[in-house]
């Protein structure tokens, strides 16, 4: 099972990614858990997680918030703004399974 | 151009980015955005019960249904404005709560007993309590700096206690529970000892409380805060921060919501009274006059995207429109793009500055009515506008005007952007590749 956290301001844009995501991972019969959170509720779940991936408008957080990740030994990096607004559920999901496998 | 684009660029890359970083994740700044979204859902649910109490006909209309609904409003009106003014009547409540309990988690301490905290320390100054009565006056709007600040003073102080080691210590045999709320008593203690006092002092000194006291302090602040060059000075930061990729709104509201809530409070305290109502820029302005479909208003643009010759537009508009009616354009700003892409900067820039400008006129010749409910940001333009100032018809055509204003202000753009784009696709023998791939997936 993946554990991929999504995170932007309020969490409502990236949940529309996760929708994509999830559509993808299911194609490939992949077992994953894929959840969007707003910022604020960011230090209450990022434990949960194998990686945090950030809305490419909240990029600016990216340093703060992977301190607090970095207590979990995760990354936190942002998603290509291109495939962001084009919602590439495919193109993210693969950035953060390769996050997760470089992280090992 | 593209030398002064890069030089803008550079600019925003190194000195805005990193100072937007600063001010928006600044932990006041944050704490108090994160309050405000905790008492919300309060406030609108408060807000939605003006409705039953204001119905949305004139007093001399003769449907019979409008009648008696008046009619009903006015015998029962007490009952009726019990749930508002245990919403929107306390707000401070819930926001002092809110804004410690945010503010808590930035030290890594119990949020709700910093909220118990803060509130205790909040009543204390603002609550006077008279022959067995508590005044409710600086329990909204009028108290909300004060509820910020003593949210802050008593959150930082239990933070500053707890670092310091300084509480009582109990032996390890004693149960964590037990332990945990004889742990709290200091900080109590502290809030009592100082803000008591305090209030006291400045009563003695100065005739009044300190809710009163900060109230006359930042009323400067407040009335300049409902002006036309506020309002084009909050969406010009808000704007520019977006264009840089940066969550420009989120700042600004951060910043204008307290301002925002107490000009609220003003404004419906004004319609229960019967008065005109005396503010325009309020939370319910912001959200749908200027930032219909999101920030920039690119609502009208996904419609006109959606109608592209370009795939690619085409594609983005189609995505688009629809979380765009509930006002999340993410899919457009980064996907088009918008962000960054120096042919949209000035429609960008200026769409939601000229609709500004437009409503603030409308609202001040008193043509457009003004807003009186907190309405949830996601709510679609027309409906959330009519929604805002009590279901009133005027304020759905003024958003209307402003969708109007902001497609042909982005429609000569927009086009030139596409015949950019559709000379590339003519150009590119394997079709503009990545841009169509995406576009058949």
């Amino acid at each position: 099972m993946k554990k991929i956290m999504l995170c932007c301001s309020a969490g409502m844009s990236t949940s529309m990614l996760v929708k994509k995501m999830v559509e993808e991972a299911d194609k490939r019969a992949l077992e994953v858990d894929i959840k969007a959170f707003g910022v604020a509720e960011f230090e209450q779940q990022v434990g949960n997680y194998e990686v945090v991936l950030l809305g490419p408008q909240v990029k600016y957080m990216q340093k703060d918030l992977q301190n607090k990740a970095s207590i979990y030994g995760i990354k936190v990096e942002p998603i290509n703004m291109m495939d962001y607004g084009m919602q590439k559920g495919a193109a993210v999901l693969d950035f953060a399974l390769s996050l997760i496998e470089n992280n090992k | 151009m593209s030398s002064l684009y890069s030089k803008l660029i550079s600019v925003i890359e190194e000195k805005i980015t990193p100072m937007a970083g600063a001010v928006g994740q600044q932990k006041y700044v944050t704490s108090i955005r994160d309050g405000f979204i905790l008492a919300l859902p309060f406030m609108i649910v408060g807000s939605f019960m003006l409705v039953f109490i204001f119905p949305p006909f004139s007093p001399d209309t003769t449907w019979g249904f409008a009648r008696a609904w008046l009619q009903f409003s006015i015998n029962h009106r007490e009952n009726l404005m019990l749930p508002f003014n245990f919403s929107m009547g306390i707000m401070t409540i819930f926001i002092s709560v809110g804004v410690a309990a945010s503010l808590a988690r930035h030290h890594a301490l119990d949020p709700l007993t910093s909220g118990m905290l803060s509130l205790m320390g909040f009543l204390l100054v603002a609550a006077p309590l008279k022959d067995g009565q508590i005044s409710v006056a600086y329990f909204s709007g009028q108290g909300i700096f004060t509820a910020l600040l003593v949210a802050i003073y008593t959150t930082e102080l239990y933070a500053l206690l707890k670092r310091n080691n300084i509480t009582i210590r109990l032996p390890p045999e004693v149960p964590t529970g037990v332990a945990r709320s004889f742990e709290i008593l200091i900080p109590v203690l502290a809030v009592v000892l100082t803000l008591h006092p305090l209030n006291l002092f400045i009563e003695a000194q100065l005739g009044m409380i300190i809710p009163e006291a900060i109230m006359s302090l930042v009323k400067p602040l407040v009335a300049a805060s409902d002006t036309l060059p506020a309002i084009l000075l909050s969406v010009l930061v808000c704007q520019i921060l977006w264009f840089a990729g940066i969550h420009g709104a989120l700042i600004v509201t951060g910043i204008m919501n307290p301002f925002w809530m107490a000009n609220l409070s003003v404004n419906q305290a004004a319609m229960a009274a019967g008065t005109a109502i005396p503010h325009i820029y309020v939370q319910g302005f912001w959200d749908h006059y200027l930032l219909i479909g999101g920030v920039g208003s690119t609502l009208p643009l996904a419609f006109l995207l959606m109608r592209s010759k370009a795939v690619h537009l085409r594609t983005i508009g189609r995505m688009g429109v629809v979380p765009g009616m509930f006002n999340i354009n993410e899919p457009i700003l980064f996907g088009a793009p918008i962000i960054m892409n120096p042919l949209f900067f000035l429609p960008f820039v200026l769409v939601p500055m000229v609709n500004a400008s437009m409503a603030y006129f409308a609202l001040d010749f008193g043509l457009v009515a003004r807003v009186v409910s907190m309405t949830p940001w996601t709510t679609p333009g027309p409906i959330g506008a009519s929604w805002a100032a009590n279901w009133a018809l005027s304020p759905m055509i003024m958003c209307l005007i402003c969708m109007v204003t902001s497609a042909i202000m982005y429609y000569p753009f927009f086009k030139a952007f596409e015949k950019q784009l559709l000379d590339q696709e003519a150009g590119n023998t394997n079709p503009s590749n990545s841009v169509t791939q995406s576009a058949t997936a």
